[in-house]
């Protein structure tokens, strides 16, 4: 009897164990995948078999951290000169549009090639790529100028038609811009014109991705894993408007094409000339006539997903501003 | 010897599955925060008895960050005050709280009860105050717990307790916070830049009671042309006195950058007006949008479906289905009479912050019913903290 009773008690423990492992082995199977596909990061292993091929790769290694630099470079000159050659590049958006994809199409092969560290022989081929990478820099650089040239006239052309319109008509008009309907209303213009007769005038866009580091540093990334906040600036000139205070709206779209909230109290919607659109964050200032203001602001999320960052500036409904950072 | 290691080693084993299933219950809940506790708070308010589970993240120390894991409520009308109505309460209060702990797994030092202060003032004004201590007592004696605190909370208290839970610490001292109830409106906010002193605002004025005043009104003429028009009537009455001498005694116009209101009406006008910020729990708005939005529900009233309010959905990137059942669920507490006289009276009062030269910026927050409940629980837990 005292027999049975104990076996029944042992089969009763053997069956609770039996059910923890289960539910821990779930419980454990579901962690690790989500966590896996959370933090998925490239891993960088050394493979150390001989001291000879230790020895190689040392030299591989010092030409590859080279290169690198040579590489960064050439993004950090492109990154610095794309800000301002999207802002108002609608119009020579299409071959633009080409040339960056052929730059970000090379500049992929690059990061593969270099972050191959068993791989010596194609460094070869990484330095011809970079140096094809900053010939392609350059003619995009040349690029901008032709847009910013373009720009000047267009906007040159676009005052003098407005003062033809405003002389016939009334003196004392106000400028549409401060007029309370929205300007597609009163003007109604395309997009990449329009906003050159805004009042004001956007320039110097930068969206940086950071990374704060152990030491409290924050540094520039341009790994979407790494990347802790995004950083916006622009310069908005009054360029002939009155004194005034005024609202400026910023739409950061990520690459699944969902806005980035700064959060809940600070974003929201607007009506823009495109329909009802959710908005990153608001900046409302003071700007006097012919100020040029500097204005920064910054967005963080849980998590950033490779891809293209799309920053779009709005003023009156419209876009005024915009640029296209990639995080890879 | 090997009797004594069975028991041990059958002791163990229960051990083991009661430590896996609590791991595997709170893991069954979506968490949002990397480091996070998870609480329950139980009230015991006028319509009924209300749970929610809420996660509180450790990680920030210096703002209440709270993420609402589930919000479940029965329905019990405690404060008519009748014997059914008692024994449901109680019912509906053991049952929450052994959900708690047996559904969630949560100890007893995780779970918060307390009594609103919407039940006290009733209580009080009908000399039934001891239907609450009633209530309390039998609840301690069904759960076996005599120690257990049930706190029943002032309208001083959960006014300041819904501010400290619901508005950001960067927004604490410049934000008035309003909360329009079905029977009343109360909120307040900080004058002097601590949360010692808070400013109590009170109206006698709720969603309800608006509607109440209108339907009255009514007469033979039921149709919502009459119903419009008599809630102007209302609203521009004994109603717009007090709201002007309330907000005018507050002082908050002159002490307040941002204007925020909860409540019942908030969510449903905030959830109609910006369905595309389905998933934020406060949406900004203008005195304009409200007041255009009060139009629509009198004019277009058919547009405000679920099915409607999607079609104008452009964005590609949000859920429909999520929006569209969010919809149907305001349509379902809120009619258009109803509707009409929540939104009416949020007007009324946005109208007293609408300055000609300095606007304020309004919120709408669409959580607020757990945001004292939150800070409740919060404060507890320091105050724990601090006497360990």
């Amino acid at each position: 009897m005292r027999d049975s009773k104990s076996s029944l008690l042992l089969l009763i423990s053997l069956i609770l164990f039996l059910m923890s492992f289960i539910i821990l082995c779930t419980w454990g199977y579901n962690t690790y995948y989500k966590k896996k596909e959370e933090n998925r990061k490239p891993v960088l292993t050394l493979n150390d078999s001989t001291i000879i091929s230790n020895a190689t790769k040392a030299i591989a290694t010092a030409t590859r951290d080279s290169l690198q630099k040579v590489y960064a470079a050439t993004v950090k000159e492109l990154d610095s000169k794309l800000d301002s050659t999207w802002d108002y590049a609608d119009s020579l958006k299409g071959p633009l549009d080409e040339k960056l994809n052929d730059f970000f199409k090379l500049r992929n092969e690059i990061t593969s090639i270099l972050k191959d560290k068993n791989n010596t022989d194609n460094l070869g081929i990484a330095r011809q790529k970079i140096t094809e990478l900053q010939k392609r820099v350059e003619e995009l650089s040349g690029r901008n100028k032709d847009v910013e040239l373009e720009n000047n006239r267009l906007y040159a052309m676009l005052k003098q038609l407005s003062n033809n319109i405003k002389e016939p008509e009334q003196q004392n008009v106000r400028p549409v811009v401060f007029d309370n309907k929205p300007e597609s209303t009163i003007l109604p213009v395309k997009n990449n014109i329009s906003k050159t007769i805004n009042a004001y005038i956007i320039s110097d866009l930068k969206l940086s991705a950071l990374i704060e580091t152990d030491n409290n540093k924050v540094i520039e990334t341009y790994q979407a894993i790494e990347t802790d906040m995004l950083t916006g600036s622009f310069t908005l000139k009054n360029d002939n408007g009155p004194n005034n205070n005024i609202e400026v709206i910023i739409v950061v779209i990520q690459p699944d094409g969902k806005v980035l909230q700064k959060s809940s109290w600070e974003s929201g919607t607007f009506t823009s000339v495109e329909g009802k659109k959710i908005y990153s964050c608001k900046m409302k200032f003071d700007v006097t006539k012919g100020e040029a203001k500097r204005l920064n602001f910054s967005l963080t999320s849980d998590k950033y997903v490779k891809g293209n960052y799309i920053m779009q500036v709005y003023h009156n409904g419209m876009i005024i501003g915009k640029l296209i950072k990639l995080l890879s | 010897m090997f009797k004594v290691f069975e028991k041990h080693l059958f002791l163990l084993g229960c051990v083991c599955v009661f430590g896996t299933s609590i791991l595997f219950a709170q893991n069954n809940l979506k968490l949002k925060y990397n480091k996070s506790e998870i609480y329950a708070g139980i009230e015991v308010g006028s319509k009924g008895v209300k749970m929610s589970l809420i996660e509180i993240n450790r990680d920030n120390q210096k703002n209440l960050d709270f993420n609402i894991l589930k919000d479940s409520s029965v329905n019990t009308d405690f404060i008519s005050f009748t014997q059914p109505v008692f024994q449901a309460t109680l019912i509906s209060l053991k049952g929450l709280y052994n959900s708690a702990i047996n559904d969630y797994k949560l100890t007893p030092q995780k779970i918060f009860t307390v009594i609103s202060s919407g039940v006290k003032i009733q209580a009080e004004k009908v000399e039934k105050s001891i239907w609450i201590r009633n209530l309390i007592d039998s609840f301690k004696a069904s759960i076996n717990e005599p120690s257990r605190q049930v706190e029943i909370v002032d309208v001083l208290q959960e006014a300041k307790l819904s501010h400290l839970g619901i508005v950001p610490s960067s927004r604490r001292y410049n934000t008035f916070l309003i909360d329009i109830g079905s029977g009343n409106t109360k909120g307040g906010y900080f004058p002097n830049g601590n949360i010692s002193d808070f400013k109590l605002f009170q109206l006698s004025w709720g969603t309800k009671s608006t509607a109440n005043a209108t339907e009255k009104r009514l007469e033979e003429d039921k149709t919502i042309t009459n119903f419009h028009k008599q809630l102007y009537r209302v609203l521009s009455g004994s109603a717009n006195d007090e709201i002007t001498y309330a907000v005018n005694l507050s002082n908050a116009y002159n002490m307040s950058d941002n204007i925020a209101f909860s409540g019942g009406i908030t969510w449903s006008v905030a959830t109609l007006i910006n369905p595309e910020l389905i998933e934020n729990s406060v949406i900004p708005v203008t005195y304009d949008e409200v007041e255009k939005f009060y139009e629509r529900i009198f004019i277009n009233y058919h547009s405000l479906s679920g099915d409607e309010i999607v079609k104008t959905i452009t964005d590609q990137t949000l859920n429909k289905t999520i929006i569209s059942k969010e919809v149907k669920r305001v349509n379902q507490v809120f009619d258009q009479q109803s509707l009409l006289a929540g939104t009416g009276l949020l007007l009324k009062i946005m109208r007293q912050f609408e300055g000609i030269y300095e606007k304020k910026q309004f919120y709408l927050v669409k959580n607020g019913q757990v945001g004292w409940v939150s800070a409740y629980v919060d404060q507890s837990i320091s105050n724990q903290s601090v006497a360990k």
